[in-house]
């Protein structure tokens, strides 16, 4: 099934915590987070997209998805031409020092050891989460349902209604 | 033939802020390599970290470790060292000392203690001021700290904080006030969003909109330094209407009268002219806070650092008491503490006037029963010098030598100029270190330290939670950890009653015996129980109090405390010379003075250098475009940095992270009580660098 590294966004507290975790596990981040406007952060990372127009557009399909979902890079293919960085909506393949592509993969090698992602092991307030798809949606549907429930409380009528 | 190298994972204490955070080194073949990311179930922060826990391992065998003793040959600041041998180092230093001890007394000796070293480490150092003959030892709690001690212990009996960290996910309110906790202690804030997913408001109090604000149910923006006036006027509109918990008020806490008097005149609207909040906010967060049912208060430095730090945590815990808010499930006192052994350097009696279990050295029954237990007849009786006074004591002459262990003085107290000029006026100074720190530079001999991932030992955290904190790997060169290097010079010295002690167990199982608290802490079930456990702790099948006061307070009779204040204004106030406020705070990527941090370059990486937070207003007036170099200016010195122009700060404040040293501009006055300096107000004016 497809997993992804799931953003909660109203959770980011800006502390970077992922940031520093990624570079220690690959040598450069591959997360990034923004302030947005001074009220809020915003975490940019590889979204593993389901049409993914990296893996379309990559010449000599050096990048491919693996068992997890993960759009991964054959670094031995990778030729540096970057074209997945200019299709990118959210602008995640850089062009790193050793002239080949660098983008998160998932923390593959981790996984294959049965860990969590580091961006998502450390993230302090679970802004990142990691797991499958449908199931985090459910979830997140369950938390909006219980926040109606409560606000409802507050004024006295039913969520119905709200 | 193949070379398999040994891996191994070692459950640390991370060697920052006070959270008490578990994580795991790896290590091959007794090489430290990194911090293993991976959920620990049972851990305070369930394997979460923060930037610098993340990257807590990368300083270890950085090139600028100290492997050597040193010892001066240039001008005092000069920075020029030459290596010695440990014997040489020792020799010297326990011969200036006695030197120094004969001629002026032992009253013209300091001892700064750490809290940054285990508990065994810190009980060690301030033994051997004590039978030195001197009670002038102290360390950094005095810069933090000394306000809620002073202030809780008149109001509840006991200084440190009331609950653990589960208590807020229970809770149904949370007021933070000072307090940063997105920047300064992150993982907090999974507890605080956590608690916010159940339904808990979150009221928000700081002259700053921090990060933490950013999640703010209710946002209090008030003036600098005018927290008495906000907190006495959300109790006064909390008396008003009716509020308060009458049932907890007429039976555990006497006073409610006189407080009643006093908050007569804090209106809303009074309040709003001093604090600049405006009525109708207070009243809602009065009735928000008072009407939870359950509620938790957090505070820090941006309450404690001020000339009035005791009245402002007096009247936070009048706060608390009146609502009922302690010694429940769900609610509780957070005074957060910013160092990983605060709290357990207080317990250990590094404090000019307590000794260990907070025992006041003017008790002369207390006093005499350590004494017995150290094997000599008595200890010093007079309450010694605090930190600040001792830097004033050394710039009058009075003070002839210092003894610092593990504290960089010369960017974390206020006033920096004052601290290189007392400094600089010292007959001799030891200084005790993992790098050649600001204040190392001073030193006449230079000692090279373990840093903690060396070294076993004890690290109490900022919830009262002991925890065993294992060794990675050996120091770099010839340094040794610091309870060796105080055992050996406590044996020079000819202490009466000094003992060789050979392990930090073995000092532990001393504490045992003499820090009631720690009674049955042992390092036996310590090493076994990695999630530590909580003092007060009788005896060693006790599993440790996590909530204090359920039943009474630790007071003569049982009840706590109102404590009346009025509001004072800050020691130093804008004028025409200095028309801004400026105010210090911590940030998310660094830590204190920069000396591990700093040579971390994932982290310089990211908080790269000095700035100072100006609001666009300000920058207008005075042509400041945002990422300008400024130079920053008060009575006391000046402070070059670039501009961040942003709406965080209100007109008329500046907002400074003081890690690089923006401790040059802030004012030395004092709290009365507990003799904290006032970081967090001070007159300033701002000058473009052309």
């Amino acid at each position: 099934m497809a997993k992804r590294i799931f953003i909660n966004l109203g959770r980011c507290i800006l502390c970077r915590a992922c940031e520093v975790a990624c570079e220690h596990v690959h040598g450069e981040a591959r997360i990034r987070v923004f302030e947005y406007l001074e009220m809020m952060a915003l975490p940019i990372n590889c979204r593993h997209c389901e049409k993914a127009p990296c893996m379309e557009v990559c010449p000599t399909r050096a990048l491919y998805r693996d068992a997890d979902g993960a759009v991964v890079l054959n670094e031995l293919k990778c030729i540096g031409c970057m074209m997945c960085g200019i299709v990118c909506p959210f602008g995640v393949p850089e062009l790193g020092e050793e002239k080949i592509m660098i983008k998160c993969d998932m923390c593959k090698l981790r996984r294959e050891k049965g860990q969590l992602p580091a961006c998502v092991v450390v993230c302090p307030t679970d802004a990142l989460v990691y797991g499958e798809l449908r199931e985090l949606m459910t979830a997140r549907k369950a938390l909006a349902v219980e926040k109606a429930i409560r606000a409802a409380r507050e004024v006295g009528t039913s969520p119905v209604l709200l | 033939m193949i070379y398999l190298m040994q891996e191994r994972l070692v459950p640390v204490v991370c060697p920052f802020c006070g959270f008490g955070c578990r994580l795991y080194i790896k290590a091959y073949d007794g090489v430290p390599v990194g911090v293993e990311y991976m959920a620990i179930p049972g851990s305070v922060n369930e394997g979460k970290l923060c930037p610098k826990g993340a990257a807590a391992a990368d300083f270890l065998r950085h090139v600028d470790r100290l492997r050597k003793p040193l010892k001066r040959v240039g001008e005092k600041g000069e920075g020029k060292f030459k290596e010695i041998s440990w014997s040489e180092a020792i020799n010297e230093i326990v011969t200036r000392l006695k030197e120094i001890k004969k001629q002026y007394g032992p009253d013209a000796v300091g001892f700064l203690a750490s809290a940054r070293v285990t508990n065994e480490e810190n009980y060690l150092m301030q033994k051997l001021a004590r039978l030195f003959g001197t009670n002038n030892i102290d360390h950094c709690a005095r810069l933090c700290h000394a306000p809620t001690v002073v202030g809780l212990l008149k109001a509840v009996g006991a200084g440190a904080q009331t609950s653990p960290y589960e208590d807020i996910l229970k809770t149904n309110v949370i007021f933070v006030i000072g307090y940063n906790p997105a920047e300064s202690h992150p993982v907090v804030m999974r507890y605080i969003l956590k608690a916010k997913d159940r339904g808990a408001k979150l009221i928000v109090a700081d002259p700053r909109r921090t990060r933490t604000a950013w999640f703010a149910d209710i946002f209090l923006q008030f003036k600098p330094g005018t927290d008495v006036a906000l907190l006495n006027a959300m109790a006064h509109v909390i008396i008003r209407d009716g509020l308060y918990d009458k049932e907890f008020v007429s039976r555990r806490v006497v006073g409610f009268e006189e407080l009643a008097n006093v908050l007569r005149k804090y209106t809303p609207e009074y309040a709003e002219k001093i604090t600049g909040v405006p009525a109708s906010l207070i009243e809602e967060a009065a009735r928000t806070f008072a009407t939870a049912g359950k509620g938790v208060i957090m505070w820090a430095m941006g309450l404690t650092q001020h000339t009035t730090g005791t009245d402002n945590v007096a009247a936070i815990a009048n706060l608390g008491l009146l609502c009922g808010y302690v010694g429940r499930e769900g609610c509780g006192f957070f005074p957060m503490r910013g160092q990983n052994n605060v709290q357990g350097a207080c317990d250990m009696g590094c404090l000019s006037s307590i000794l260990p279990g907070y025992r006041r050295v003017t008790d002369a029954e207390k006093r005499k029963e350590v004494a017995s237990l150290w094997g000599v007849e008595d200890l010093p009786p007079e309450p010694g010098l605090t930190v600040v006074e001792m830097m004033h004591a050394a710039t009058e002459g009075k003070l002839k030598a210092m003894y610092i262990m593990g504290e960089n003085p010369v960017i974390s107290d206020p006033n920096t100029n004052h601290v290189r000029e007392a400094l600089k006026k010292l007959d001799f100074l030891v200084v005790q270190d993992i790098f050649l720190t600001d204040t190392a530079m001073y030193a006449d001999i230079v000692l090279p330290a373990a840093a903690w991932a060396e070294k076993e030992g004890s690290f109490t955290a900022s919830e009262r939670r002991v925890q065993w904190t294992f060794k990675v790997c050996d120091p770099p060169g010839e340094a040794k950890p610091d309870w060796l290097i105080l055992t050996e010079i406590g044996k020079a010295l000819e202490l009466p009653g000094w003992r060789t002690y050979s392990s930090p167990e073995d000092i532990l199982r001393e504490i045992n015996a003499v820090v009631p608290q720690y009674r049955g802490i042992t390092p036996e079930r310590l090493k076994k129980q990695l999630e530590g456990i909580y003092w007060p702790c009788p005896s060693e099948d006790h599993p440790g109090t996590r909530r204090l006061h359920e039943e009474r307070f630790p007071t003569p009779d049982g009840k706590a405390r109102f404590i009346p204040v009025e509001y004072k204004p800050p020691a130093e106030l804008p004028d025409e010379e200095y028309p801004l406020i400026l105010t210090t705070y911590r940030i998310v990527g660094h830590y204190h003075s920069l000396t591990m941090t700093g040579r971390i370059p994932s982290l310089t990486k990211r908080w790269p250098e000095a700035y100072v937070e100006i609001n666009p207003r300000d920058a207008e007036r005075y042509g400041i475009k945002d990422g300008d170099r400024i130079v920053v200016i008060t009575r006391r010195g000046q402070y070059e940095c670039r501009a961040k122009v942003t709406t965080a700060v209100p007109p008329g404040v500046v907002g400074a992270p003081w890690h690089w040293g923006a401790n040059v501009l802030t004012n030395d006055a004092l709290d009365p009580e507990a003799k904290i300096p006032e970081f967090k107000v001070c007159a300033c004016k701002i000058v473009k660098k052309e």
